[in-house]
């Protein structure tokens, strides 16, 4: 049976999700599949984040861009990165081309000069929820999958120095056509309640996921005037129990991140031309309420990593900025109480006067 | 001692207080409202039992007690209803309740009761003191969003839910501590904002959205900053129990802090620094004073701002000699601007001084002559050729002109965009100062009370008095009352005058013509100010241009 063919812009984003493409992505430069990890110690002093992206071929006979960065934040250190050729594997875990892995394998990210690194075993406690698909621009779009709870175990190194960790954190498979001016930014975080299973117990017996997780999205882009698209989202015990679609959503913000707290990186990113960045908020407030159901989620920047990305259409880069902070979530949601405190990972991407 | 209202807590309370509150420090918000109701009267009633009508009346809105008698349009509300118009975002069909809201009128005007409830909710919400009001109404009537926790209002509420994001970030100050205790990475100097309200977005990484200012909140920081300043500029030496105390304590008695924020206000609308301003906002102040001082003596007052003038307190010669002292320390205070503002500024906010002052000086040789010599002006021209001069210029239009050159404005054509807006609104500033000599509270007002008539000051309300009195036997009379010397007044006949103010409609006379002044005023501010980018300094100039139009009366 031979599929027909269409104008994909005529008919809006494909589907379903995640239809990997075999022989890589021939949508050219700007289609784009992101593999987004980041997690944080049981202990908070460390955060680590990495995303592994293939970006579509220039050509018919060029392959597809594979790029990989990773960035460590100790507290006693602050941030380290990897330039946007970190090693990676060639089929990471819970790749796009592959089913949803089952019970704990191996993930490795890598510097090439050797830290910051991660190898870590991981396994998914809950399960994944295809988010929001958000089209805008001239037939661009973005969607995503997001999975909280996710357990790891195993070496970070950091600032040259290796040590056993545990993780708890958030996976996201992001799929898309979108170029840099018009997807303009996003405010995109997640949080898991704090998850005390010793070991988490990766390779042996089903951990427990964590007793509740929170992502929220709020995606801002460019044009046209209304595109602008927004969720947030409740799991409990690794199952989503409540989706709080745009219209229930506030999300405010007040203050700035004192601009000391703010690292740009990759180290490279120093050479680009990187236009000075808008401040990152000091303080995050997302509310949401759906019949009687609601939900808080208040955040506070501590410290940001800036990835100045290049950009394919342009010299100038794209920034996203990768902020850590307590966060403090409240709410009523099936007539039960959400409340915990936690530490959370909150990326603010755009804002740097770029176009 | 504070004493709670009967109604406090119901619904026409929260109305009336809003409406009060929004009058008196975002006088603009609530002229935009009246705007869109255009003669409409309203009826409201409330779930619990309670009523109210609102009409619109040149700017203003009035919140009248009861059930109105004859609204053009009827509005129901529920408690979802009033938590609704307070975090008014979406349409009424989407979100409201069948029965929570149920307003009643021809279309037309429904519509703009619509307009007018979103303007004063959209606006009206970003203020912390309207925000207190619904918080506290809605601790009492907890509705649609649960009931505030105990100890709400204060910095840690350790629970709350079900919160808006911008509410909550309003009554969460500081931020919860971090994880181990230490002082936040972060800022607050930024006010918050909402990046989306469920319908519209704002990016996070844009400037912040102008808001409207809390106009009793900017004028009391402005006035305070400036009054610091002052007192800094007057020498702590001898001779201080007959000079400098009584140069201390003459500006101590504050009043509004109008000029202050004016030039403050001007010098940020033209992007410069707050910090800018100051020096020269002091420097008008000391003028200002002086000026006070020499006035009182000249109009024999006893009274200003709600204590002996210094003359009765000290005597005329000292009180003479302080106000000299004044006006050198202001002279003093602007050449002082030479090594922080430079030259060119220092020469131009001389310039625009001497203008003022020569104004001023004029304008009290009118007022005075007229005493002096027995006359009253036949009609209200030649008063407002003396209110501009006396008190148009160093009240309203040379605080904002010396404001934009303190930001390095020097151009004369558009420095001189500020005339006529504020010239009409200074001389309805200065109509309603003499209006509420006659009708309004001693205590509140700070000045003598019906001290312009006892001194015969020729004030619109009594230039329209003998002006329209038919009778000519009553109009020698009053005639006679007015221009006797205030040492051979008397309070009977001072009585008189004023009954006959009443009787013959001078004093409506003179509020219709300061709401004509004000509305032409404001007409120009938006017309002639439109080269001056929409920004936070331009938000308080156009504030206090309504904040005429609100005083009550």
């Amino acid at each position: 049976m031979t599929r027909a063919v269409v104008d994909e812009r005529s008919l809006g984003p494909a589907g379903p999700f995640p239809a990997g493409v075999p022989g890589g992505l021939r949508g050219g430069p700007l289609e784009r599949q992101w593999l987004h990890y980041a997690f944080l110690s049981r202990g908070g002093d460390l955060a680590v984040i990495a995303n592994l992206s293939v970006l579509g071929a220039d050509g018919a006979d060029e392959p597809p861009h594979r790029r990989g960065i990773v960035l460590v934040h100790d507290e006693g250190g602050g941030w380290e990165a990897s330039q946007f050729n970190a090693s990676q594997q060639d089929v990471p875990w819970s790749s796009f081309r592959l089913p949803r892995p089952r019970g704990a394998e191996r993930f490795t990210v890598a510097a090439v000069a050797g830290s910051p690194a991660l190898d870590v075993r991981l396994r998914g406690t809950g399960r994944a929820c295809t988010s929001q698909c958000a089209p805008f621009g001239d037939g661009e779009f973005l969607r995503w999958q997001s999975e909280p709870g996710v357990l790891g175990s195993g070496v970070v190194t950091a600032h040259g120095r290796a040590r056993e960790v545990e993780l708890t954190g958030y996976h996201e498979r992001v799929r898309g056509r979108w170029s840099w001016p018009a997807l303009g930014g996003w405010v995109f975080g997640f949080v898991n309640a704090a998850h005390d299973a010793p070991g988490c117990a990766v390779v042996d017996a089903e951990p427990a996921p964590p007793s509740a997780s929170v992502v929220f999205t709020l995606v801002q882009p460019r044009s046209p005037g209304d595109a602008a698209n927004g969720s947030l989202m409740l799991w409990r015990d690794g199952r989503l129990v409540r989706h709080f679609p745009r219209r229930c959503l506030e999300v405010a913000v007040e203050g700035g991140l004192d601009r000391d707290s703010v690292v740009l990186v990759p180290p490279l990113a120093e050479l680009l031309d990187a236009p000075v960045c808008a401040m990152v908020p000091g303080r995050l407030v997302l509310s949401a309420r759906m019949g009687r159901d609601h939900l808080l989620v208040d955040f506070t920047s501590r410290a940001a990593a800036r990835i100045a990305n290049p950009c394919e259409r342009g010299l100038r880069p794209f920034s996203v900025h990768e902020t850590l902070g307590p966060c403090r979530v409240r709410g009523v949601v099936s007539g039960r109480p959400v409340a915990f405190d936690t530490r959370g990972i909150v990326e603010f991407a755009g804002g740097a006067d770029e176009y | 001692m504070s004493t709670e209202r009967a109604d406090a807590g119901t619904g026409a309370a929260l109305l009336r207080d809003t409406v009060v509150a929004l009058s008196e420090r975002a006088p603009a918000v609530v002229a935009a409202a009246a705007e869109q109701l255009r003669g409409i009267r309203l009826g409201l009633s409330f779930n619990d039992g309670t009523a109210a009508s609102l009409t619109p009346r040149r700017g203003r809105l009035v919140v009248g007690a009861g059930r109105a008698d004859a609204a053009d349009v009827e509005v129901v509300f529920d408690d979802r209803a009033m938590n609704l118009l307070f975090d008014l975002q979406c349409r009424p069909v989407d979100q409201v309740l069948p029965g929570s809201l149920d307003v009643r009128g021809a279309p037309e005007q429904v519509l703009a009761v619509w307009r007018a409830f979103t303007l004063l909710s959209q606006r009206g919400s970003g203020l912390r003191f309207v925000q207190r009001l619904w918080e506290e109404y809605r601790r009492r009537s907890p509705g649609l969003w649960g009931a505030v926790p105990a100890g709400g209002g204060t910095a840690d509420v350790p629970e709350a839910t079900g919160w808006t994001a911008l509410d909550y970030l309003n009554r969460r100050r500081p931020a919860p501590a971090a994880p181990g205790g230490a002082a936040p990475d972060w800022s607050p100097a930024t006010a918050p904002r909402l990046l989306w309200d469920g319908r519209a977005a704002a990016p996070w990484w844009e400037e912040l959205p102008l808001t409207d200012a809390d106009l009793v909140e900017t004028m009391r920081v402005c006035r305070d900053r400036v009054a610091g300043e002052m007192r800094r500029l007057i020498p702590d030496r001898e001779p201080r129990r007959d000079l400098y105390d009584l140069m201390r304590a003459y500006p101590a008695r504050q009043g509004k802090g109008l000029r202050p924020t004016l030039t403050v206000a001007a010098c940020v609308a033209f992007g410069g620094r707050a910090q800018d301003a100051v020096r020269s906002a002091a420097a008008l102040e000391l003028f200002h004073n002086g000026f006070l001082v020499h006035d009182d003596i000249a109009d024999e007052s006893t009274h200003r701002r709600g204590l002996p003038t210094l003359q009765v307190a000290h005597g005329a010669g000292l009180a003479v000699n302080v106000g000299d002292g004044l006006n050198l320390l202001a002279v003093d205070a602007l050449l002082s601007n030479l090594t922080t503002l430079g030259l060119a500024r220092t020469l131009g906010l001389i310039r625009e001084t001497l203008h003022m002052c020569r104004e001023s000086v004029e304008g009290q040789a009118m007022e005075l002559g007229w005493i002096r010599h027995g006359e009253v002006p036949a009609d209200d021209t030649s008063y407002l050729t003396m209110s501009t001069k006396k008190t148009g210029w160093y009240t309203c239009i040379s605080p904002c002109r010396i404001g934009a050159v303190c930001a390095g404005v020097t151009d004369p054509a558009v420095l001189d965009r500020f005339d006529e807006a504020f010239r009409l609104i200074g001389i309805a500033f200065q109509i309603q100062d003499d209006v509420l000599n006659l009708v309004g509270d001693e205590v509140l007002y700070g000045k003598e009370a019906l001290g312009d008539l006892w001194e015969g000051k020729r004030t619109v309300m009594l230039i329209h008095l003998l002006r329209t009195v038919p009778d000519p036997e009553e109009r020698a009379l009053l005639r006679k009352i007015v221009l006797r010397p205030r040492h051979e007044q008397n309070d009977a006949d001072v009585r008189v005058v004023l009954r006959s103010m009443h009787r013959h409609g001078c004093v409506d006379y003179a509020v219709a013509l300061a709401d004509d002044l004000a509305a032409r005023g404001i007409a120009h501010f938006e017309r002639d100010l439109d080269v001056v980018p929409e920004n936070q300094g331009k938000a308080v100039l156009r504030q206090i241009a309504h904040y005429v139009t609100s005083r009550p009366l």
